[in-house]
């Protein structure tokens, strides 16, 4: 079995100018996650978690330490070798869901496989069998403005998990939806990664959400405050 | 490439009126600008056709002395025709003056073979007059002396020896033609009533070449061919367009705004969307390249359109021709009534990669910034 972390982040920190001065969103972070884990990163606004998400997303680099994703030092690769990592093995969900306005749903969950280069055939069977998982097969061919909330993030799931990513980043999911879709949503997302051994990296701080971790790393400015492995009872409980 | 020819596509036509508002500003842009190239160019081309027509036919055959912008040569500038000059129209050149209404006007008193053909002038009518002295003039000529068709005027020149002699001519015809140079100021009798009226008998200053003439070298005769004559015309006409050029430019500068500006706005309201793209794995490099061709498919999408209504305008106007004010052609403009347009292929492809280079270009500068942009923060929607 491997045992090499999916992700590692050793001594991880972030700085933002503001003014004259800096910001620290993130101090020192040592984290790593497994294959396959659903894990949560939780805290208040403004506590790191966004920030953190962003850099094993690539899309950031640390201001110091090392963040290693996929075997990949984020701060060593450029700009076209970290839009290859998104592209292949990184999923996106946001809060606002991002869809691509003036696409159709069918065509949001094909953009990414757009990118690979794959056949026509190849990205229709994927995106067909992408909208089946999150049930919205009857709505191939709607605008996302045609849509609930619910059905939205579930679009959402379907682009960022077509690809078949190792690593979803979810940012705050189900900020915008209700309870019941919030339900929905991560009922979802707990099914894919078991199916599919995708490692689901959340950042929330909804109760709802929590429920359904396997771990928690609590945040705290920009701080791990504690990292809490979640039993099978605790999560029955 | 592809792809991101398929994206801009999907984008634009996903942004609706803001997409058809700049078409129909950059097909307006496109349509204007070869409609006034082609207006130009039907005009230079009349222009041209007219001149030969009416005045350069295949070229001239100028005496020795004549300089035909030097009014002064006039007195010497002439010379026996040559035996051997076949296919050739002679015209002898003298001064005169005319006394319409008791005014006294200046005219240069031209004498022509009334049975030639070289020249659309009607110089049959000087063959089928009655008149002691028939002439014809031009329309301009008729206005600006008040003289009409079989009005009779005083006509006074100058024998080869200087003296003065008058008589009545009769305007037997009057013409109507573009051409100035045949017109303002001009009488045409027939060259034996020219001959007769100065004793230059068998003189001509010049002689204009017809289509079967073959030149040969004449003693005291320089020939002037077609070409050599036209490229005075030519000179005005590369000046027009040049001037002209500058309205085009001035018209594609403002369609050409008008994508830059849209351009700048679409990179400012859609910073998700470029987040969002960069999220998913495009470059920054590609999403450059995806904002670009948006631009540049705005020249194409505006050609497409342009074609819709400016071909069938263009085929109208070809055919119909476009009327002319009267009042351009009382100022001495050489206008036609109608200018009928050319649209030659040269001028539609050269405005069509004219402006979808431009549009290009102003399309990829403000999209530039992207590749400075921070995802994060273009994801979040906050760079300002």
């Amino acid at each position: 079995m491997d045992t090499q972390p999916i992700i590692s982040l050793s001594d991880v920190s972030k700085r933002f100018p503001v003014g004259d001065g800096e910001f620290t969103a993130l101090k020192n972070i040592n984290l790593s996650f497994q294959k396959a884990e659903f894990a949560g990163l939780v805290g208040p606004s403004g506590s790191g978690k966004t920030t953190l998400l962003n850099i094993i997303g690539s899309l950031d680099s640390p201001s110091e330490g090392k963040a290693v994703v996929m075997g990949k030092s984020i701060s060593a690769l450029s700009h076209r070798e970290s839009a290859l990592l998104r592209n292949h093995h990184i999923g996106f969900i946001f809060q606002i869901y991002n869809l691509l306005p003036v696409y159709t749903v069918f065509e949001n969950v094909e953009f990414a496989l757009l990118l690979q280069n794959r056949s026509a055939d190849e990205r229709k069977k994927a995106v067909m069998e992408a909208l089946d998982w999150v049930g919205l097969s009857s709505m191939a061919h709607k605008r996302p403005d045609k849509l609930s909330g619910g059905e939205g993030q579930r679009v959402a799931i379907a682009r960022a998990m077509v690809k078949r990513p190792a690593i979803l980043l979810a940012d705050e999911p189900t900020a915008n939806l209700d309870a019941e879709n919030a339900h929905i949503v991560l009922k979802m997302m707990k099914k894919l990664n078991k199916e599919l051994d995708t490692t689901f990296l959340f950042s929330t701080h909804d109760e709802k959400v929590m429920k359904y971790l396997d771990r928690i790393v609590h945040l705290r400015d920009g701080k791990v405050e504690e990292d809490e492995i979640i039993t099978t009872q605790q999560a029955a409980s | 490439m592809k792809l991101a020819f398929q994206l801009a596509y999907k984008n634009l036509i996903g942004a609706g009126l803001r997409t058809w508002l700049n078409v129909a500003v950059l097909s307006f842009c496109f349509v204007i600008i070869i409609f006034f190239n082609g207006m130009m160019d039907g005009w230079n081309e009349q222009a041209k056709r007219d001149t030969i027509a009416w005045e350069y036919g295949n070229g001239h055959v100028l005496n020795d002395k004549y300089d035909p912008f030097d009014p002064f040569s006039l007195q010497d500038g002439h010379g026996q025709i040559p035996a051997d000059a076949a296919h050739l129209t002679p015209i002898l050149i003298q001064q005169g003056t005319i006394y319409p209404d008791g005014r006294m006007v200046s005219v240069a008193l031209k004498g022509i073979d009334a049975s030639q053909t070289s020249l659309e002038l009607p110089t049959q009518a000087l063959r089928e007059s009655d008149a002691e002295i028939p002439a014809i003039i031009g329309t301009r000529m008729a206005a600006s002396n008040k003289l009409e068709k079989g009005a009779e005027v005083l006509l006074r020149w100058r024998d080869k020896n200087g003296t003065f002699d008058a008589a009545n001519i009769t305007i037997v015809d009057i013409f109507e033609n573009n051409v100035g140079s045949t017109d303002n100021g001009q009488v045409w009798i027939s060259i034996e009533d020219l001959w007769k009226m100065t004793g230059m008998t068998g003189e001509a200053t010049l002689m204009v070449a017809g289509k079967e003439y073959v030149h040969k070298e004449l003693e005291g005769w320089h020939f002037e061919s077609q070409k050599a004559l036209l490229s005075d015309i030519d000179k005005i006409i590369s000046t027009k367009k040049a001037s002209s050029g500058v309205l085009y430019m001035l018209l594609l500068a403002i369609a050409l705004l008008a994508i830059f500006d849209t351009q700048v706005l679409s990179i400012f309201r859609r910073q998700k969307e470029i987040g969002t793209y960069v999220s998913l794995g495009m470059t920054r490099r590609q999403v450059v390249g995806l904002f670009t061709v948006e631009g540049a498919m705005y020249s194409i999408f505006a050609m497409v359109v342009g074609c819709i209504y400016g071909i069938p305008l263009f085929i109208y106007l070809a055919k119909t021709g476009i009327a002319m004010p009267q009042a351009s052609q009382d100022m001495g403009v050489a206008l036609a009534e109608k200018i009928f347009p050319v649209y030659g292929i040269q001028l539609v492809i050269g405005t069509i990669i004219l402006v979808v280079i431009a549009a290009t270009i102003v399309s990829f500068m403000p999209a530039r910034k992207i590749a400075k942009m921070d995802p994060v923060a273009a994801l979040k929607g906050k760079l300002q």
